[in-house]
């Protein structure tokens, strides 16, 4: 067992201090923060354990701590060195500032980060080495327990180690024996570990009101990479989250995107998100901003499209129609389907988004010009008919029947019409342009 | 001669040694021997910008595309229209051999949501062409989409009024189109590589019942 501890001097950087109501919801929040970060902390590990500062066992300084069990995963990550540096850049990069350190026991990485010694203590020898000339000022006992120990004229923390654990139990009590082993690794530490949920949510408070969209992007950087963190953890993907905007009051605003394929990419998404920021005009300021997202799904492994196009092609053209409808609209991106209906206003549909199903084309068709009129348009006469006509009749059934004969025309310009005169009525109506 | 012309005449000469150095650029036959021949490279110019300007819509002006549309779709490469005027009649594209299901159409709010839409779609190499109806472009965002194209490798067809010959323009390759009974006459305007001014009667995909 390896065991990296994280120490945190301050969980949100937001700090609220003053008032006695504002300490007790900045505690909460903390504590949220904290439980977000555990979350994030399991991409590297299984095991993860936190520590909140007002968890009054051994934690006399205050500080909220998170323990990750690395020994499993270093040959996965390249190594104790290279895993210790990317857990610390993780962390800066969600906006934390803190001290790690690692060592074989929980209680033992805790203090070697309290004491900010970079020198790794693989082992339990080792450790030990590290911890003799340290000050007994680091040991995460309380203060009374400490003056103790002064009293007695010790100062060092190997000077503690090498007296006999009866003589310390005698002297010092139980409690101050119990950590000593637990630092040592004689004694087990049965740290609560935590388990992540089956859906993520992670809220995030603004130091203040916020009305400018673009001051979001920050924390929404945060929530992203949390989630992200989280997802692969877990190995899952999502396919839709949504932003939740806070305001002082009235309904938070909701903001969601999709993807077209299942996936985690923090830079993705915020890059979809961002499209939507920047569109949705404030109607309040943002107190808070929270991420959610429900649905867990497996990521996505390309399978057909393979063949005809490389697998980051793929993950490009599915990129490509993200952006499209982030930006302009879900609705925006449509696919054209062929309909089996004779009247040419009820040939076809449209469908939103790319759909990869093929169509058959129905049999029996005459040529048709490229372009079709929204609606058929009434015209005097045509100019000239060049050919024709074709007679489509159709429709009785459904109570928009159609009696119509059909010609290619042309206008005084030169360009070629599709027009048609109704049987019933005898108006001519434009309805296609050969384009 | 002044030394102004001499000079410009160098430029000119160091232009086209230059232009013919370069190894040729990739184009897509347009499936009409007769244009293809006229084209430099033989076909329409991939990873460009080629604009289309008919003197008024209804004279074939897609059925010209048509035939390299639709080898682009078989090909499983995508169509993005961006913005069209009207609908594209499916019946008549998938007549005329287009893969419904990679023809994406994209409906915009404004005309820089238009460009903004055919700037994504040409980077991406999955699409095969990407066709966009700007009613005022300027010098600028052509050179925008003609670097778009240049990435991913597509061939962006911009449709614009028969009045933007006067304007100059970054395109690979520009062409007037007007009515010719049932065909289209297609008028090299401008063609990077190629001579200008050639004239070609064509005719148009069967383009009647």
């Amino acid at each position: 067992m390896l065991w990296l501890c994280i120490q945190l001097p301050r969980l949100a950087l937001e700090a609220a201090a003053g008032a006695a109501a504002a300490a007790s919801r900045q505690t909460q929040l903390e504590q949220a923060a904290l439980r977000q970060l555990a979350l994030w902390a399991h991409q590297w590990s299984s095991q993860v354990a936190c520590q909140h500062p007002l968890e009054p066992a051994d934690n006399p300084g205050g500080e909220a701590r998170l323990w990750i069990e690395i020994g499993a995963s270093l040959e996965l990550f390249g190594g104790h060195a290279k895993l210790q540096q990317l857990i610390g850049t993780a962390l800066h990069a969600l906006g934390y500032s803190g001290t790690l350190a690692s060592a074989p026991t929980p209680q033992g990485a805790a203090l070697l980060a309290r004491a900010a010694l970079a020198t790794p203590a693989a082992t339990l020898a080792e450790l030990q080495r590290v911890l003799t000339p340290l000050a007994l000022g680091f040991l995460a006992l309380p203060a009374a327990h400490l003056s103790a120990l002064h009293t007695a004229g010790l100062r060092r923390i190997g000077e503690l180690l090498a007296l006999p654990s009866t003589a310390v139990g005698r002297r010092f009590g139980s409690d101050t024996l119990h950590y000593l082993k637990r630092l040592t690794g004689t004694a087990p530490d049965l740290l609560p570990t935590i388990t992540p949920p089956a859906r993520f949510e992670s809220t995030h408070e603004l130091a203040g009101a916020v009305s400018d969209a673009t001051a979001l992007l920050f924390p929404l950087r945060r929530l992203l990479g949390e989630l992200q963190g989280f997802l692969r953890a877990r190995d899952q993907a999502v396919q839709q989250c949504t932003l939740k905007l806070v305001h002082h009051r009235g309904a938070p605003t909701l903001i969601s995107v999709g993807l077209s394929q299942p996936g985690r990419d923090a830079a993705q998404l915020l890059g979809l998100l961002r499209e939507r920021l920047d569109q949705c005009a404030l109607r309040s300021p943002v107190l808070a901003m929270g991420l959610v997202a429900h649905e867990l799904l497996a990521p996505y492994v390309l399978q057909t499209d393979a063949f005809s196009q490389s697998a980051e092609q793929a993950a490009q053209f599915h990129g490509v129609l993200d952006r499209l409808a982030a930006r302009l609209g879900d609705t925006a991106v449509q696919s054209l389907r062929l309909q089996a209906d004779h009247r040419p206003e009820r040939a076809w549909h449209s469908i939103p988004g790319a759909d990869n199903s093929s169509t058959a084309l129905p049999a029996n068709h005459a040529a048709r010009p490229c372009w079709l009129l929204p609606r058929p348009r009434s015209i005097a006469a045509p100019a000239e008919l060049l050919a024709g006509p074709e007679r489509i009749e159709s429709g009785w059934w459904d109570g928009a029947d159609v009696a119509r004969d059909y010609y290619l025309a042309s206008d005084s310009s030169g360009a070629r019409l599709w027009v048609f005169r109704d049987l019933r009525s005898g108006a001519w109506f434009v309805q296609g342009l050969w384009a | 001669m002044s030394r102004s012309a001499l000079l410009e005449q160098l430029a000119q000469a160091c232009r086209a040694g230059r232009a013919d150095a370069q190894s040729p650029r990739p184009v897509q036959p347009t499936g009409f021997a007769a244009l293809d021949a006229l084209l430099p490279g033989g076909g329409w110019p991939l990873g460009a910008v080629t604009e289309l300007m008919p003197e008024s819509a209804g004279i074939g002006e897609l059925s010209l595309v048509m035939p390299a549309l639709a080898y682009l779709t078989r090909a499983d490469r995508y169509l993005a229209w961006i913005a069209p005027p009207y609908l594209p009649y499916p019946s008549a594209l998938a007549r005329q051999g287009v893969q419904l299901e990679r023809l994406l159409i994209v409906q915009v709010r404004d005309e820089a949501e238009a460009l903004w839409a055919a700037e994504q779609a040409l980077r991406c190499p999955s699409f095969g062409a990407v066709l966009a109806w700007p009613a005022a472009i300027d010098e600028r965002r052509v050179r925008r989409l003609q670097l778009a194209a240049e990435a991913g490798g597509s061939c962006a067809l911009l449709y614009r009024p028969e009045s933007a010959a006067q304007l100059p323009s970054p395109a690979a390759l520009r062409l007037k189109l007007k009515a010719a009974g049932r065909g289209t006459r297609v008028e090299i305007h401008k063609a990077r590589g190629g001579y200008s001014n050639a004239v070609v009667v064509h005719s148009a995909a069967p383009t009647g019942p």
